[in-house]
């Protein structure tokens, strides 16, 4: 198992890192209890829940609840800072004028030179 | 709707935050969805915001980080690592298969694009570099050699097309009883 070499297109599974066994301080063992314990916790509420024969509806989840919520409303703690303001404008801003621009010239140019009759009118159906 | 002021009404028509539709008709609100407390907080700042945004998250402390506070919104929603479901063990008996996820886990700020049908951020057979290098350069390469093909056309000697007849006389509208000009295209 030394030689272990990852399954191409994954990730190397927790139990086969090496840092697992051996760089592994009490403490970080007391952290991984207390994530095991949360973890036993959301499964024995939702195990409840699942299996209770007098339930008839749906089990809402509040960490689907509270994503959802939080994707919903996220000018709630939005603030104009220069980042965000640039953001704002390059993606907002820029391209409207940008667009309006960039076609305008074109067109006024090819305007032009169909006026001046100096458009070449090829057969081709690319152009 | 007389019942309720019409302050509030105002108000909640205007920003938005009021009670809502429900709570204005009937003057008590739903107790389902999101509470004034397990929505999303603001950034935290001191510890004891930290442990009770970790809580609210169902995360411990340690493992609990926020967004950095620069604006975008975020608020105290916790800033998990950058891995899609693909990554998450196939066998393991999840609490919803399709989304490798159990009851009540907190979820990624971007989990709908993290989902096994979308963005995928599983180890690539090879490094990013070597990837991007033979694409580009295979790309590169032939639009080089298209190019050149258009400035330097190489193909077989042509020469403008040699009509029969005369070069087709009567075809083109001579006189059937004058006699035309011999054309001879070869040369022997």
């Amino acid at each position: 198992m030394a030689d272990y070499q990852e399954a191409p297109l994954a990730t190397r599974p927790k139990t086969l890192d090496p840092n697992e066994y051996f760089n592994v301080s009490t403490d970080q063992r007391r952290v991984e209890q207390s994530r095991a314990a949360l973890r036993a916790e959301l499964k024995r509420q939702y195990q409840t829940q699942l299996n209770n024969p007098h339930r008839k509806e749906l089990i809402e989840d509040p960490a689907l609840t509270r994503w959802v919520y939080a994707r919903a409303n996220p000018y709630t703690y939005f603030r104009p800072t220069f980042k965000t303001s640039l953001l704002g404008a390059m993606f907002g801003v820029v391209p409207l004028f940008a667009l309006y621009f960039i076609f305008k010239t074109d067109r006024d140019r090819k305007e032009a030179q169909i006026k001046a009759g100096t458009l070449e009118r090829k057969f081709s159906l690319s152009s | 709707m007389a019942g309720v002021g019409f302050r509030r009404w105002a108000l909640a028509l205007s920003k938005g935050k009021g009670p809502g539709i429900s709570g204005l008709l009937s003057g008590c609100r739903a107790a389902s969805g999101v509470t004034k407390d397990s929505g999303l907080g603001p950034y935290p700042k001191t510890p004891e915001e930290r442990a009770a945004a970790a809580k609210k998250y169902n995360m411990t402390v340690e493992d609990y980080e926020p967004y950095p506070d620069n604006g975008e919104g975020y608020g105290d929603y916790p800033k998990l690592p950058e891995r899609s479901q693909h990554e998450r063990d196939p066998w393991y008996q999840w609490d919803h298969p399709d989304l490798r996820r159990n009851w009540g886990e907190p979820m990624h700020w971007h989990f709908d694009a993290y989902i096994r049908n979308r963005v995928d951020t599983s180890p690539s057979p090879v490094s990013w570099s070597s990837m991007c290098k033979q694409l580009f350069g295979f790309l590169g390469f032939m639009l080089f050699m298209f190019y050149v093909g258009e400035k330097m056309p190489a193909y077989q000697p042509v020469a403008p097309k040699q009509y029969p007849y005369n070069d087709l006389y009567l075809e083109r509208g001579g006189d059937p009883e004058k006699q035309p000009e011999e054309v001879k295209h070869y040369e022997i």
